[in-house]
C-alpha cells in the first residue's frame, strides 16, 4: 500500500510539475529568509560572546613581592574555578608595552626617573564565567587577597554591554519566532492552495470509490517531500550564498577573534524536519477541509 | 454493511426527498430498476434528474426516505463504507471530469488501482477498456487535448474497466454532436449487452426513443402521474 502510494505521488508530482515547482520554490524562498537570519543571530551572538571573552582581570600588587608570595595569590585565585589562565606580567614588561603602545610619543617616559607601574597578575576568564556578576564576584575576592593593591576590570563597558547583549538575545529570540510563524503559515498556505486547486481531482477519485487512505497518502507524501525539497534547496542555496560572500568579509583588527560560520549541520537538519513537518501539517488541515465534500 | 435479502432489483428507491435548503429537487420518489435494466430518467431541466443520480451514488444525501443499492441499505452504512458502494457504480458526466494531469491511460487506470488489480493485470485490462470505446490509440494524450467526443469515450472507458454492477450516467450527451453522442449511446448500449444495468438522465430525446430502455420521467422532482413507478407503488410489475 505505501509502495502503490509513493508510486502514485511520484507521477503525480512529474503531472502536476509547475504547481509542484511553484510550491517547492515558495517553501525554499521562506526557508532560506528565516534561515539567513537564524545564521546572522547565530554569528551575531558568536561575535559578542567573543567580545566579552575579551574582558580579563588585573590584579596589580605591592611593591616588592617576592616570588613565594606571587605563587600563593596565583594559588588562591585558581581555587576559585573561574580563572582558565594567570599570567604575569612584571613592571618592566608592562612599561615595554606601554612603550610600544604610545610609539612615537614614547619619548614621554623618558623623563620618568623610574618605572611607575606595578607587578600585575593578568586573569583570563573561563567560558562559563561571563556573567557580570560572576566577574565582580571573582574581583572582589583577589582584591581582598594579601599584597594586592588595586583590582581592574571594564565594570562600565561590561554593564553597558551586558544590556546591549541581553536586548539583542531578547529582539533577536521574538523576531525568529515571528520569522518562524511567517515561514510555518507560507508553507502551510502553499500546501493548502495546491490541495485548493486539486479539489475536482480529488472529488473524482472519490467518486470512482477510492477511500480516504487511497486519496491521503499520496498527497501526504507528496506535501512532505516538498517540505523536504524546498527546506534542502533554501539552506544549500544561502550555504552557497555563505560561500561566495564570508571570504570577502575578512575580519581584522579588533575583531581578528571572531570567525563567521554556517549555521550547525543540526540546526540545518532541524530546519528541514520542521518543513517537512509543516508540509504534512498543511497537508492535514487541507486533506481534512476537502474530504468533507 | 446492512445488507437487504437479494432478488432482481437493483435499485430501490423508498419515498425519497432530496432539499436544499427551501428548495426540494426530489420528493417523495419510489421506484425499483431491475438487474440489468436500461432506463432513462428524463424530465426538463431542473425536474432532479441529476440530483437522483447523485443520491445513487451517494454524491449527495437523500434528505428523506431510503435507498437499497444491490441489496445494500444506503441509509445505514457507514462513511467507511462508502467507497465500497461506490465500486459497484461506473459514473458518467456531462462535464467528463477527466483529470487533466493524468494521460488518458491513467484515468482509467486510476479505477483498478482503486480496486486493488494487480499492477500487471492493470496494463491489459485497461487497453482492453480504451479498444472497446476505440481511443485506445491516444492512450498517453492528456485529456485538454481530446475533443468532447473523445474525453467521453475515455470516460465510458472508465466507467467500464471495472466492470461495475451499474452504469450511471448523468446527460452523456448533453456537450457532444449527434455523432458523438450517438457513439457514446452505442457504447452505453453495449454495456448493457454485457449484463450491467444502465441508468441514464437525459433530456436527449433522439436516444431516447431510439433506445430500448424503460423511461422514467420526472416533472419537478415528482414521478410523472402516469410513470411505472406508481404501478410500482401499487406492487404490480414495472
Amino acid at each position: 500500500m505505501s509502495m502503490l502510494a509513493a508510486k502514485r505521488a511520484l507521477t503525480d508530482i512529474v503531472n502536476n510539475k509547475f504547481l509542484n515547482i511553484v510550491s517547492i520554490l515558495t517553501i525554499s524562498l521562506s526557508v532560506f529568509i528565516l534561515s539567513a537570519f537564524i545564521l546572522f543571530f547565530i554569528n551575531a551572538t558568536d561575535f559578542l560572546d567573543g567580545w566579552r571573552k575579551g574582558v580579563r582581570i588585573i590584579a596589580y600588587m605591592a611593591d616588592g613581592v617576592s616570588e613565594e608570595q606571587r605563587q600563593v595569590m596565583v594559588d588562591a585565585i585558581q581555587t576559585s574555578d573561574a580563572a582558565e589562565d594567570i599570567k604575569f606580567v612584571s613592571k618592566e614588561e608592562a612599561y615595554k608595552e606601554l612603550k610600544q603602545n604610545i610609539g612615537e610619543q614614547s619619548s614621554l617616559l623618558d623623563g620618568l626617573d623610574k618605572n611607575p607601574l606595578p607587578d600585575s597578575l593578568e586573569i583570563t576568564l573561563k567560558d562559563g564565567v561571563r556573567s557580570q556578576e560572576d566577574i565582580e564576584k571573582l574581583a572582589n575576592r583577589i582584591s581582598g587577597l594579601p599584597n594586592v593593591d588595586d583590582v581592574e576590570y571594564a565594570q562600565k563597558w561590561l554593564h553597558r554591554f551586558n544590556g546591549v547583549y541581553n536586548l539583542f538575545k531578547v529582539t533577536g529570540g521574538v523576531l525568529a519566532s515571528i520569522f518562524f510563524i511567517a515561514t510555518l503559515l507560507i508553507i502551510a498556505n502553499t500546501i493548502r492552495m495546491i490541495m485548493f486547486s486539486r479539489r475536482e481531482e480529488i472529488e473524482i477519485i472519490r467518486i470512482v470509490g477510492a477511500d480516504e487512505n487511497f486519496v491521503k497518502y499520496p498527497l501526504y507524501i507528496e506535501a512532505v517531500l516538498q517540505g523536504f525539497l524546498g527546506g534542502v534547496i533554501g539552506i544549500v542555496t544561502l550555504f552557497l550564498a555563505f560561500v561566495l560572500t564570508v571570504p570577502g568579509l575578512s575580519m581584522e583588527g579588533a575583531f581578528s577573534f571572531f570567525e563567521m560560520r554556517f549555521i550547525p549541520v543540526k540546526f540545518s537538519l532541524a530546519i528541514v524536519l520542521c518543513s517537512m513537518m509543516i508540509g504534512w501539517i498543511g497537508c492535514y488541515f487541507s486533506i481534512r477541509k476537502f474530504l468533507k465534500l | 454493511m446492512f445488507v437487504m435479502h437479494k432478488d432482481n432489483t437493483i435499485i430501490r428507491m423508498f419515498r425519497v426527498s432530496k432539499r436544499y435548503g427551501k428548495m426540494e429537487a426530489l420528493s417523495d420518489l419510489t421506484l425499483e430498476i431491475r438487474n440489468n435494466e436500461f432506463v432513462f430518467i428524463t424530465g426538463p431541466s431542473g425536474a432532479g434528474k441529476s440530483t437522483m443520480i447523485k443520491l445513487l451514488y451517494m454524491g449527495e444525501i437523500a434528505s428523506e426516505g431510503a435507498i437499497i443499492i444491490d441489496g445494500v441499505y444506503m441509509e445505514r452504512i457507514t462513511r467507511k463504507q462508502i467507497p465500497h458502494l461506490r465500486r459497484k457504480f461506473g459514473v458518467i458526466f456531462q462535464d467528463f471530469k477527466l483529470i487533466p494531469t493524468k494521460t488518458v491511460f491513467q484515468n482509467v487506470a486510476l479505477v483498478l488501482e482503486v480496486l486493488g488489480v494487480k499492477p500487471k493485470e492493470i496494463q491489459p485490462r485497461v487497453m482492453e477498456a480504451l479498444e472497446r470505446v476505440g481511443i485506445d490509440d491516444r492512450a498517453g494524450e492528456l485529456p485538454p487535448v481530446l475533443s468532447g467526443g473523445e474525453k467521453q469515450r475515455v470516460a465510458v472507458a472508465r466507467a467500464i474497466v471495472g466492470e461495475p454492477k451499474i452504469i450511471l450516467a448523468d446527460e452523456p450527451t448533453g456537450s457532444l454532436d449527434p455523432d458523438s453522442a450517438s457513439h457514446i449511446f452505442q457504447l452505453l448500449q453495449e454495456a448493457h449487452a454485457t449484463g450491467t444495468t444502465v441508468v441514464v438522465a437525459t433530456h436527449d430525446q433522439h436516444m431516447i426513443n431510439t433506445g430500448h430502455g424503460r423511461v422514467i420521467r420526472l416533472v419537478k422532482g415528482h414521478l410523472n402521474p402516469d410513470d411505472e413507478a406508481r404501478r410500482i407503488e401499487r406492487g404490480m410489475d414495472p
